[in-house]
């Protein structure tokens, strides 16, 4: 399933382990995973639950720290960051989109949109017309003022996906995205990850569960109980 | 990215989350704010207030603003009717009189009291102090009156007395008592009883200043001259004027007059930081618990803001900025209220203590100090649960594990 002919390749793990203690017991979340993954690539991590898919798109995502072996993301060894590091990768590196949407209440989609890029230092002229071009690309051009509270879930996402997008980042986690929508919707997002994708060749790295996903991605990878499916 | 890019992303965050988050917490918040600040600075006015008093008291019943001594080693000022008379010819002077003061024994029906006892002139008396409306029963003695007194209620007893046990147990109006004074016995009717609810005046006698000179043998000589001075001129600076006259005799503001209050003020002063200080304690528990509660709530965002790369420090100056400005309007509504609705009411309609009446003031300096010190808790009240929080890994923030 895995390609490693290619070099251009922006995430490489090697052997990446995550254990959890639960009181005296020990859940071996990962179990050794090494894989590469290249630009421009779009990827589903798929399994069954409890299979390590989530907590595997967290070690990658800079989210969670392996309890051994490395993660690289454009060739740089993250294992060596500190936490200050590894933040400030994210914030210029990285973009997520959670299943449960994880906007700011009490932003609107813009200002939401916004603040990565106001974090980054960018100008107010800079991260308000980057937010909305976004937010547009996104189809939400008629919502850019308007609060989470009062959006459909399909939405939400959509303001989320935007979020993760607008200061253009190496690579794009998304956990479970479509979990909390309908078919309908799920399928608008998926759509549109595609289109950053295809139009962008925005690298993509997807955790999903629904098998007609696969359509939409260029790579499926299959964990079960912590290991690579082969 | 400078400090104060940063700054405005917490600032940014801080703003929204005041203006669009939680409508109750905020209105609570805010709340316990005003309510901690008038709790601090109404305790600290009453207590001040009751300082306040108390040198008022005795100002207007003992020592006026003035008061002119025996040169040293002398034990009583001579030819005080001409000393009377130039200082009373300074326009800032509202009057002076001059006093004889004895240690003495009034007894009465086998009980008896040992006091102090001022002969003085009682229209010169009624220039400086307000004794002549202190009285509770009878009146106060006259310029012809001989073989009179007037009793404190603290040496007559009843009327409220508060050492009624030390007293003589219910002296009443028109009684003979028998004074002692440097082994003379004179028997003397009683005309009134006064209150002033100062202490040492109640527990005194007032005579007039002729029997006085009779029993001890002077003329024209007293132990001490209390002057009233005008509002608009400050001790200082009247006894500047008086000392310019070339008195010789000592002269003292009452400042340095009370000996006494000053340690009751100094314990006032202590009660009043010493609740202050708990006060302030209670303050940051408060703020603590409401801020930690609000955090705690927003954990998750916390953890979905740091994720996305949003700094720690600027997370966590994000919720002191929220808690500052919490601080800030809380305060500003405790110092509105209390220097446009509590002040003025307690101006027109004075707490009755047992030292009389008091207003609560609130003086700029008091409270600017505890809005400062309110900051702080806000500041530290904050920034403990928003770093601890922040601190936590990303995993326990957003998905609790």
């Amino acid at each position: 399933m895995e390609n490693n002919t290619k070099s251009d390749v922006i995430i490489e793990t090697k052997d990446v382990t995550r254990i959890f203690y639960m009181g005296e017991v020990e859940v071996k979340a990962l179990r050794g995973v090494s894989l590469k993954i290249k630009r421009g690539e779009f990827v589903a991590i798929m399994g069954s639950s409890g299979s390590g898919k989530s907590t595997f798109l967290n070690q990658l995502g800079l989210l969670d720290i392996p309890t051994s072996g490395t993660v690289i993301i454009n060739s740089i060894d993250t294992s060596k960051m500190s936490e200050k590091e590894k933040g400030n990768f994210r914030l210029h590196n990285l973009g997520y989109v959670f299943q449960d949407y994880a906007l700011l209440p009490e932003l609107s989609a813009i200002e939401n949109v916004c603040l990565p890029l106001m974090m980054q230092g960018k100008s107010k002229e800079e991260y308000q017309r980057a937010a909305s071009a976004v937010l547009i690309s996104v189809g939400l051009e008629d919502r850019l003022d308007q609060f989470p509270s009062k959006m459909s879930g399909g939405q939400q996402q959509r303001v989320s996906i935007a979020r993760a997008l607008a200061h253009k980042p190496r690579v794009l986690f998304a956990d479970e995205p479509c979990a909390n929508l309908d078919s309908l919707a799920s399928k608008q997002i998926l759509e549109l990850f595609r289109k950053f994708n295809k139009e962008e060749d925005q690298t993509i790295v997807m955790v999903t569960h629904e098998e007609w996903h696969m359509e939409y991605v260029d790579r499926v990878i299959r964990l079960k109980d912590g290991v690579l499916e082969s | 990215m400078i400090i104060l890019e940063k700054g405005k992303v917490s600032f940014f965050l801080a703003s929204r989350s005041i203006i669009r988050g939680n409508k109750g917490i905020t209105t609570f918040t805010i709340l316990v704010m005003t309510l901690i600040f008038l709790q601090i600075v109404l305790f600290s006015s009453i207590l001040g207030g009751v300082t306040v008093q108390f040198n008022k008291l005795m100002v207007d019943y003992q020592t006026g603003n003035l008061v002119i001594e025996p040169v040293e080693n002398e034990k009583y000022i001579e030819d005080t009717s001409s000393l009377q008379k130039k200082i009373e010819g300074l326009p800032e002077i509202i009057g002076s009189s001059a006093r004889l003061r004895s240690s003495g024994v009034i007894s009465h029906q086998g009980k008896e009291v040992g006091t102090v006892i001022y002969g003085i002139d009682p229209g010169d008396e009624s220039q400086v102090t307000h004794l002549e409306s202190a009285m509770l029963s009878g009146e106060f003695i006259s310029c012809p009156d001989r073989g009179e007194i007037i009793l404190g209620r603290e040496v007559s007893g009843g009327y409220g007395a508060l050492m009624e046990s030390k007293s003589l147990g219910g002296v009443e109006v028109g009684n003979t008592v028998n004074v002692k004074i440097e082994g003379v016995n004179r028997e003397f009717r009683v005309k009134g009883i006064y209150s002033t609810l100062y202490s040492n005046t109640d527990s005194s006698a007032y005579i007039n200043k002729a029997d006085m000179e009779e029993i001890l043998g002077v003329k024209n000589r007293a132990n001490e001259i209390a002057v009233k001075t005008t509002s608009d001129i400050s001790e200082e600076d009247a006894r500047m004027k008086l000392l310019s006259l070339g008195i010789k005799e000592e002269i003292r503001t009452w400042h340095e007059f009370a000996g006494m209050l000053k340690t009751i003020e100094s314990t006032l002063t202590m009660l009043r930081n010493a609740f202050s200080a708990i006060g302030l304690l209670i303050a940051f528990v408060i703020i603590f618990v409401v801020i930690y509660v609000n955090i705690v709530n927003k954990k998750r965002q916390i953890g979905v803001q740091k994720a996305i790369g949003i700094d720690q420090k600027v997370i966590v100056t994000s919720f002191v900025i929220q808690a500052v400005l919490y601080a800030f309007i809380g305060i500003t509504l405790g110092y509105l209220i209390m220097h446009y609705i509590i002040s003025p009411y307690t101006i027109v309609h004075p707490l009755q203590i047992a030292v009389g009446p008091i207003s609560l003031i609130l003086e700029n300096f008091e409270a600017f100090s505890r809005a400062a010190l309110l900051f702080l808790a806000a500041v530290i009240g904050s920034f403990i649960p928003a770093y601890n929080l922040s601190k936590k890994s990303l995993l326990e923030l957003i998905w609790g594990k």
